[in-house]
């Protein structure tokens, strides 16, 4: 029998190694708090200042300027687009869902691996791929038909916003048919409600929060998208190609910023509805399952199925036509209506375009980081070491979530333009809008990860005499690995192709690849933006799969263990 | 024979689903199928239930086919394990649901009716409760009155008391079967619990593996079990080879006596308050006895025993 040896107190090595990580804690919680304030808060406080104050003086001029004649037709202009684009995008959404929803498991991860694949797609690249196949010399409107078909105007940014977000907001849909209790549909069945009438009495009331919260976040994504209209609105204006112009042309902030504030309510709308979506996957009884994989079948009426099994099969065959034609585009010239080969789009790069695209790789990947790890720490301090006061953190980090992604940007131009925090024409600052505008998709996977961890753990790694941040970096890291990992891709991916925020965070010699293709395109020279797409969706496409590789590689070495993999929460991020 | 079901089969793959169910049930009894998970019990009910297609075989209602039926044309209503109440309808609403639809009544012929079902399982007062506020064992009342209301002509019942905690099952558990005897309703209740299963059926079906190990009234499962499975998964029991064949004997069914010359010894005792638990070793055998009463509760370890075996059976091989 070994001997039993008592320790007794700790030494006074032992008790300063503790002290030790008790000041480490203090530091990073302290900058935890401190980007928050400075790089959330600060700025949205800019944006809503600026558009109340004029030189140190209240007033309200920008925003009655708003509601001059020429303003109002933009406004008019702004609703009519945003609401079509959203209501057709929930419908097409809704549609593929509901199918994905009724199907086998199988094919249930087919669609949405397909989704996620889809949403790999820097911005404008179904404008570019819209305009090569229907524009005036497209292949298909030119080349084929033989038309001369005007693309530009509102039916245009119809036509690709409501393309653009489907994937998207098929993903968030999904998420809200899981909350479905499968033993809830069985029992309407049970009680002699046929599926149709199932469909319309339990499934769609249980998805309602879910579907108001998609329509309210596209609307308020499709208000802010300055993008769009530029490059296929023609002479159709809206609000926030005017909010853009004003600041890129004539920084004018105080007008762009007020144009954004206005766009905040419907965010705000949106977001009440998807929190209910969440507290009410919260309640869920257990044992909720989707239909996939438990044989329990639910087949609507056969006319139905067809509708929903078209709009699934039109949304991939568009898909597959606009990565097609990307690729395609990029080795081809169809100016003149035929295909003819050519090498010229790769010689015609700007010369910038490497040093960009590089940058932004490096960008992606230290934001990637730096996201996954705060979201990681915020949701320690808050859940697991419950602190006081950290709940409102939480939620100010959850803002760049909830607004328009160009009311973010414009918060960093009129945050960091001036004293005391002169940052703009940095680096920097481009690396801490990506960062900060994703926290909140890190926490999120990170609450769930965290809920599914025993808390005994820690408590039983510090009884064993590990310190708080030997309990951190030792245990708690290590299990959330696969949680960084979807939070990283994530951040990496929307950070390789976001335009929104970044727009007015750009200075020469600091550009990035996504701007660089916005540019491209914005100059008419499409051949060269297909070049630049590819580069990007190369590169995001290959850390995407390497990533899921790496997951899937730790999924099978710690089966059944403790560190059950939640999946990455879909960012919710507006243009 | 009321619902009869016929060589039905239904296979998820070699080892799970049920393999050929043949047994029929009365009119107004209470059967349990009761067996541990995975053993197709579930299966079973979600195939009468007509939430799952049998791969083979027919069932029988009343005389009629129903094999092919959707489960909303079933006159057979479930309460589910997680009693599956609609979140966004209110108590009355709830009940109301399987009156409109399957009974077809307008929405003012079906709230009496609803409301009558809901002061039967005693919730009058209740029904514009959100189901959320309710307490488990009043969700699962809801559930009840809201399968009944339907006029099901089987109630099916998937666990439906494992969710509660253990003094309202006993209490539920007595109510069930009161209600059960006041309107006659004919139920199939599933469950892995051996106490429940006793003394709420008129018949028992033990499942194995998909298959039916044994039928018959509570007290044939315990006192005459014709097989090793049903003998050690309903109650416990000590079993041995004698003269070729298998005997079974029930440890309350073993009285030690004080013997210092006796064959056994006792090796391990377990005191339980109504009744001890002993372990005797001896005579090749090691067997399990509970003795009941204070006087049997002061033998002790390391004790030579006499053992005497009251009730015992063979097993059919």
């Amino acid at each position: 029998m070994t001997a039993y040896e008592q320790t007794g107190t700790a030494r006074p090595v032992r008790r300063l190694r503790y002290r030790a990580a008790n000041l480490l804690d203090w530091v990073m919680l302290g900058l935890l708090l401190a980007g928050i304030a400075l790089f959330i808060l600060y700025p949205i406080v800019s944006v809503v200042s600026t558009s109340f104050f004029v030189k140190g003086q209240f007033t309200l001029q920008y925003y009655l300027d708003l509601f001059t004649k020429s303003n109002l037709k933009l406004i008019g202009n702004s609703l009519w687009v945003a609401t079509l684009s959203s209501s057709f995008t929930t419908f097409f959404a809704f549609c593929i869902a509901l199918y994905a929803f009724c199907s086998k498991e199988k094919t249930r991860r087919l669609l949405q691996n397909g989704l996620l694949l889809t949403m790999i797609s820097p911005p404008f690249v179904s404008a570019l791929a819209f305009i090569l196949l229907f524009g005036r010399r497209g292949i298909i409107t030119y080349g084929l038909l033989g038309l001369s078909v005007n693309p530009y105007g509102w039916h245009g940014i119809v036509i690709l916003q409501t393309i653009g977000n489907i994937s998207f907001a098929t993903l968030l849909l999904l998420a809200s048919f899981d909350t479905v209790d499968l033993k809830q549909v069985l029992a309407s069945r049970d009680l002699g409600a046929n599926p149709w009438q199932t469909l319309w009495h339990v499934v769609i009331p249980l998805v309602r929060p879910g579907l108001l919260s998609v329509i309210f976040t596209l609307f308020t994504m499709n208000l802010a998208d300055f993008g769009t209209p530029i490059v296929i609105g023609g002479r159709y204006k809206v609000l926030a190609t005017e909010a853009y112009l004003q600041v890129i042309s004539t920084a004018n902030l105080g007008k762009a910023s007020a144009i954004s504030v206005l766009m905040v309510p419907t965010a705000v709308v949106a977001f009440y509805f998807y929190r209910k979506t969440l507290s009410q996957s919260g309640s869920l009884a257990e044992g909720s399952k989707s239909f996939s994989g438990s044989g329990y079948e639910f087949e609507l009426p056969r006319s139905i199925r067809c509708l929903l099994l078209s709009v699934v099969g039109l949304f991939f065959t568009v898909m597959a036509l606009k990565y097609g034609n990307i690729l395609l585009s990029t080795v081809s010239n169809t100016a003149t209506g035929h295909i003819q080969f050519t090498t010229k789009y790769f010689h015609d790069l700007p010369r910038s375009q490497m040093s960009s695209y590089w940058r932004s790789i490096r960008y992606a990947v230290l934001s990637g980081v730096a996201a996954s790890f705060l979201g990681i720490l915020l949701s320690y301090y808050t859940h697991r070491r419950r602190l006081p006061g950290m709940k409102g953190v939480e939620f100010i980090a959850s803002l760049p979530y909830i607004i328009p992604g160009t009311f973010f940007g414009l918060g960093y131009v009129a945050a960091f333009s001036h004293e005391p925090f002169l940052l703009r024409g940095t680096g920097l600052i481009i690396i801490c809008n990506y960062t900060f505008r994703q926290i909140s998709v890190a926490n999120k996977s990170a609450n769930a990860a965290f809920s599914a961890i025993d808390e005994k753990l820690e408590a039983a790694a510090q009884d064993l005499g590990a310190s708080r941040m030997e309990v951190f970096f030792g245990v708690i890291l290590p299990l959330l690995k696969s949680t960084f990992l979807t939070c990283f891709i994530t951040v990496f991916t929307s950070s390789m192709t976001s335009v929104g925020a970044i727009a007015f965070l750009i200075s020469p010699g600091k550009n990035v690849a996504s701007m660089e293709l916005f540019q491209s395109i914005e100059n008419g020279r499409y051949g060269v933006a297909a070049v630049q797409a590819v580069m990007i969706i190369a590169v995001t496409l290959g850390i995407n799969l390497f990533s899921m590789y790496l997951l899937n590689r730790g999924r099978k070495n710690q089966k059944g263990g403790n560190g059950r993999v939640p999946e990455a929460g879909s960012s919710q991020e507006a243009v | 024979m009321f619902l009869k079901l016929d060589h039905l089969k239904k296979l998820y793959d070699a080892d799970n689903g049920v393999k050929e169910l043949n047994f029929s049930i009365d009119k107004g009894e209470f059967v349990t199928l009761l067996g541990p998970s995975g053993c197709g019990k579930t299966t079973t009910l979600n195939l009468i239930g007509g939430f799952l297609k049998a791969d083979s075989g027919r069932i029988l209602l009343d005389g009629e086919d129903i094999t092919a039926l959707p489960p909303e044309e079933r006159p057979i209503s479930t309460v589910f394990q997680s009693y599956a109440l609609f979140p966004h309808m209110n108590v009355l609403e709830n009940v109301c649901y399987g009156l409109r639809f399957l009974r077809r009544m307008s929405k003012k012929e079906a709230i009496p009716v609803a409301m009558e079902y809901l002061s039967i399982v005693g919730l009058s007062g209740y029904e514009k409760s959100r189901v959320g506020n309710l307490s488990g064992g009043q969700q699962q009342r809801v559930a009840l009155a809201r399968s009944m209301a339907t006029g099901p002509k089987i109630l099916l019942l998937d666990e439906p008391l494992s969710n509660l905690d253990a003094g309202l099952r006993v209490k539920m558990r007595a109510e069930l079967k009161e209600l059960q005897q006041k309107l006659g309703i004919t139920m199939i209740f599933v469950t892995h619990d051996q106490e429940e299963a006793l003394c709420l059926s008129d018949r028992i079906v033990v499942m194995d593996h998909g298959d039916v190990a044994q039928i018959g009234t509570p007290r044939e499962i315990y006192f005459h079990p014709e097989s090793r499975y049903v003998a050690t998964f309903v109650g416990k029991s000590n079993d041995f080879r004698e003269g070729g064949r298998t005997v079974v004997v029930r440890p309350e069914d073993i009285l030690l006596r004080m013997a210092p010359d006796g064959p056994y010894t006792i090796v391990e005792k377990t005191f339980m308050g109504s009744h001890t638990e002993y372990v005797v070793e001896g005579d090749g055998k090691r067997l399990e006895a509970s003795l009941f009463g204070r006087q049997n509760s002061e033998l002790e370890t390391g004790a030579r025993v006499a053992v005497e075996i009251g009730h015992s059976f063979f097993l059919n091989e």
